[in-house]
């Protein structure tokens, strides 16, 4: 599959979920704070996905869980240097930049863009 | 129970309503959603969107029609539930009228008594079809019928909005 | 006013399909409160019938184990008006499952309007989405034991299997 096909679909994938136009899907967009995405609809996006692409995703690879409530990684409402390590670790695909130029907890929903999921499927898809 | 899921309109345009609900544990349905952990059923918040988009149906068509129904709801999200004591504060926009109804964007935030801060309870889009059921029928004979739920319609209009009616200060007995 | 809005199971594919029944009737106060002269089913109750449905069905997956709760409907489409009278079948199919929930694809449909069925029985589409709320992604805490399945549901599910028929 070209990484063209797979954006097209997860494209689609998105549309479906979160209720949005083609036009508003672009791959630096946030799903939630552009796309309106809330927790559940990432639940919507991973069966749809693995739907779509016939693929199994883990618990914890879309979603990384344990992070925020770690005091080892999360200091007065802001990653700590080993929480910004533990992030890039557990989102090997994800652009850390915008967590890392502003490390506030609420900065995370940065990371999950429209590229992060595509690049995350080409990976499961090959 | 009165299948009346508004409590007081708040504010009313030509485009949008807020109305509230709040939730009291006398209420019967209660007992079973859920044993030991009361809250609001997620459908009926979506009723008080449908009803306060019925409202403002009627309100910009002053009563033209007899009946709205919901016709399709879209991307309804739940978030934080609505417990007894709490407020469900629904705010609900018009985004296109059609010949056969309209479609709207809707809100609910749930608030806590002498809480400033709500938390949004669900998020949804609704259509509603608002149509005279002599006009569904063709039967002129329906007409009649058509003007009794009207003025039903307005009767309850009446009781509604006036709940938000202010009591007169420093009564003394 | 009883929150239960479906009388009986009729199929029950463990997992995979269910499908229950209600018969609508006139002497359900809500019925007469909307429109009067009218009375109507309103369609807010009928999603929830399809959620009571699926909600079992997801549950008895996972032995009654999670808090099965409604957190989503992706589309509940609606095509007639159920008025008293009507026997009225809601059919629901698992698409997905696993620990944090579950997405359900559901046809209501109009079996009987006291006169047979009609010739377009469809009333609604819904697609619907549970969460197990203790494994949720919100972070939230619940009680311990689970309220979702308390008594009537579990009921429901044993009536169907054991199929009690008292004769006179």
């Amino acid at each position: 599959m070209t990484q063209d096909e797979i954006y097209s679909k997860v494209q689609h994938v998105l549309v479906d979920a979160l209720g949005v136009d083609d036009d508003e899907i672009k791959p630096e967009a946030a799903l939630m704070d552009d796309l309106g995405a809330e927790s559940i609809d990432f639940l919507d996006i991973q069966f749809r996905l693995e739907k779509a692409f016939s693929i199994k995703i883990p618990k914890g690879d879309l979603t990384p869980e344990g992070l925020t409530n770690n005091p080892e990684y999360v200091q007065a409402g802001k990653f700590t240097p080993r929480g910004l390590q533990e992030v890039a670790t557990r989102m090997p695909l994800a652009d850390v930049s915008p967590l890392k130029a502003d490390p506030r907890v609420e900065n995370m929903s940065k990371l999950f863009t429209v590229d992060f999921i595509t690049k995350y499927i080409a990976s499961k898809v090959g | 129970m009165k299948f009346n899921l508004l409590d007081t309109i708040d504010t009313l345009s030509d485009t949008k309503i807020v109305a509230s609900k709040s939730v009291s544990l006398a209420e019967e349905y209660l007992v079973d959603h859920f044993p030991t952990f009361p809250v609001l059923p997620g459908v009926l918040m979506i009723e008080a969107l449908v009803q306060s988009a019925s409202w403002l149906l009627f309100h910009r068509s002053n009563f033209s029609k007899s009946i709205a129904v919901l016709k399709e709801a879209r991307n309804v999200r739940y978030g934080q539930f609505v417990a007894p004591g709490n407020t469900l504060k629904v705010e609900v926009e018009l985004l296109k009228e059609t010949d056969s109804g309209a479609t709207f964007k809707a809100v609910g935030v749930v608030y806590q008594p002498g809480i400033a801060r709500g938390e949004q309870a669900l998020s949804a889009r609704i259509e509603l079809a608002y149509f005279s059921l002599a006009e569904k029928s063709g039967d002129p004979n329906h007409r009649e019928l058509d003007q009794k739920i009207i003025a039903h319609n307005k009767f309850r209009w009446n009781v509604i909005t006036a709940s938000g009616m202010k009591l007169p200060q420093g009564v003394q007995i | 006013m009883r929150w239960i809005w479906i009388d009986k199971f009729t199929r029950f594919d463990s997992g995979t399909r269910a499908v229950a029944v209600k018969c609508c009737s006139a002497s359900e106060d809500h019925v007469h409160d909307l429109y009067p002269n009218f009375p109507i089913v309103p369609n807010s109750l009928l999603i929830e019938s399809m959620a009571q449905t699926a909600g079992i069905l997801v549950g008895e997956s996972r032995q009654f184990k999670e808090k099965v709760i409604l957190a989503k409907i992706g589309k509940a489409s609606f095509s007639r008006v159920v008025r008293p009278g009507d026997l009225v079948e809601f059919d629901a199919t698992v698409l997905q499952l696993n620990e944090m929930g579950a997405s359900i694809e559901g046809v209501i449909r109009l079996l009987s309007n006291g006169f047979g069925q009609p010739e377009s029985p469809v009333v609604a589409q819904i697609e619907l989405m549970f969460s197990h709320i203790d494994n949720n992604i919100a972070g939230m805490k619940f009680p311990e034991h689970n309220f979702v399945f308390t008594g009537h549901f579990t009921q429901l599910l044993d009536e169907f299997r054991n199929k009690p028929e008292p004769t006179y």
